[in-house]
């Protein structure tokens, strides 16, 4: 489970998009999904994809970790790519890097950004509920994770899990998702309790309220600009779309020269 | 798993806006509805309950692409309503993990909302008919039939995006058209979806995860029913 590293990725990070506000950040990520909705075309999907990965890079951040926890949703991508297989690379190859180029904007999105901020500005276009849904959801992960910890230590000690015993194993296991829950909720009651008892009245604080922009919100937005001006303009101008190898191509060389920048230069 | 693992821009943009839609009007409802509850009590448990539920999403059983969603259990411990909200709220965070796309979060929550839905009356009328006693195979069974439900539900949303194929993406002529009249999109794509094959393969591959999380799903439900029978909802009430 990642969420407690991208946590902590979030919190420490040091680069220009960790700096830049969450709302900026925000309208980055839907500008870059946006093109990568209406984009079709593969070489150009490839381009996307891998300026996103040269941006991961800049955030100073292990890159490898953060392809990994983005390249997930490629298993389920693949499953439905086969599904609907009918001989085409091509066609197999765009669906898989929808699912790549997507799930990496999400993924620089909150490595960057601790969760309270993205919380904070979707806030006020969400009933309390889900709003204080969403926050004690995350704050229950944590637990969750704390507690997932100490469950499966007791039942490899107990002998809980062994070999060939997969119906004994699967009700040990489920017993501890059930205990999970009941000890979960016990804590999470607790935590909510005491966010109460210190003046909790459905507000959350964030960081960066006031919506004027700096240098990283700036350059934040313009990549995300400059990714959706090529991909509008290549979907509406014929003569443009010849320039996706050349996209490609510029990706490519801005992901090497980042890599060798970050290897020999920070 | 019977949610969209779509990714962003594969489904035509009035299917994801009726999803988003119905998400909508369904939320204002469960709200609604839950207006009486107790905020105190029914947060916790909704922050529990979805935590619970992004940590069995985010394990894949890799065979057979599954992972256990959980969605009955919160049914039948929240109720309908509740589980509505608590799938939403799921249904965003891993959205961000890039786990499905981000505007298929609608689809996803109508879809595995079903399955919270049915898991639930289901459920109560196994109770009902079996017995107070037999609560692991009410829960067991209630979640592998609302689980076929709910994936019969999936394949009938990737049919539907298939419906046609050239106004959905606009190959010709109409509004569609001024989006695509420049643009190369593979003939391949245009084709759309071959909806026998997706079935097939959804299916055949689903089957021992239905199984897998009814069997979970009735364990679960037997543990909570021993330790905190106030949480299983007809013992409430």
């Amino acid at each position: 489970m990642d969420v407690a590293i991208i946590d902590y990725y979030a919190n420490h990070g040091k680069s220009f998009l960790h700096k830049a506000k969450a709302f900026w950040k925000i309208v980055f990520t839907a500008l870059v999904i946006s093109s990568i909705i209406l984009s079709n075309e593969f070489y150009m999907l490839l381009g996307i994809y891998i300026s996103l990965v040269t941006v991961a890079v800049w955030t100073r951040l292990p890159v490898s970790r953060i392809i990994t926890i983005a390249a997930y949703p490629a298993i389920f991508a693949l499953i439905f790519a086969i599904a609907i297989w009918n001989g085409s690379w091509l066609r197999a190859g765009v669906i898989i890097l929808k699912a790549l180029a997507a799930a990496l904007t999400m993924v620089l999105l909150i490595v960057t950004t601790p969760y309270p901020d993205v919380f904070n500005v979707i806030r006020p276009i969400m009933p309390r509920i889900i709003a204080e849904g969403l926050f004690v959801t995350y704050r229950s992960v944590f637990i969750l994770l704390e507690l997932t910890d100490e469950l499966i230590k007791s039942l490899k000690v107990r002998g809980g899990i062994t070999r060939r015993k997969y119906l004994r194993n699967i009700r040990n296991f489920s017993s501890g998702i059930g205990l999970l829950l009941v000890k979960g909720f016990d804590f999470s009651e607790k935590f909510y309790g005491m966010m109460n008892v210190r003046g909790y009245g459905g507000k959350i604080s964030g960081q960066n309220t006031n919506m004027g922009m700096n240098r990283n919100d700036i350059l934040a937005i313009l990549i995300g600009f400059l990714i959706f001006g090529i991909t509008i303009g290549t979907i509406y101008t014929k003569e443009l779309l010849q320039l996706s190898t050349y996209v490609l191509l510029c990706s490519s060389l801005a992901l090497v020269s980042s890599f060798i920048y970050k290897q020999f230069v920070i | 798993m019977s949610h969209l693992h779509i990714p962003d821009g594969i489904l035509p943009g009035w299917l994801i806006m009726a999803g988003w839609l119905l998400t909508a009007l369904i939320l204002a409802f469960s709200i609604y509805r839950t207006k009486s509850t107790e905020l105190k009590r029914k947060i916790p448990l909704i922050g529990i309950i979805s935590a619970l539920m992004i940590v069995c999403m985010t394990i894949p059983i890799v065979p057979i692409a599954y992972h256990i969603n959980l969605s009955v259990i919160a049914g039948i411990i929240l109720g309908p309503a509740l589980a509505f909200i608590s799938i939403f709220i799921v249904d965003l965070i891993i959205a961000m993990f890039g786990h499905g796309g981000i505007t298929v979060v609608g689809l996803n929550t109508v879809v595995v909302g079903a399955e919270a839905f049915i898991g639930f009356y289901l459920f109560q009328l196994f109770m009902a008919i079996i017995g107070r006693d037999s609560i692991m195979w009410s829960s067991g069974l209630a979640a592998v039939i609302a689980l076929i439900i709910s994936t019969s539900i999936l394949v009938g949303v990737v049919y539907t995006s298939h419906i046609n194929p050239e106004f959905v993406i606009g190959i010709e002529g109409g509004h569609p058209g001024e989006l695509t009249k420049n643009a190369d999109i593979p003939n391949e794509l245009i084709r759309g979806i071959n909806i026998k094959s997706f079935a097939k393969t959804i299916l055949v591959l689903l089957g021992i995860g239905w199984l897998l999380e009814g069997i979970i799903t009735a364990f679960v439900i037997k543990y909570v029913s021993r330790v905190r029978p106030d949480l299983i909802l007809p013992q409430r009430a």
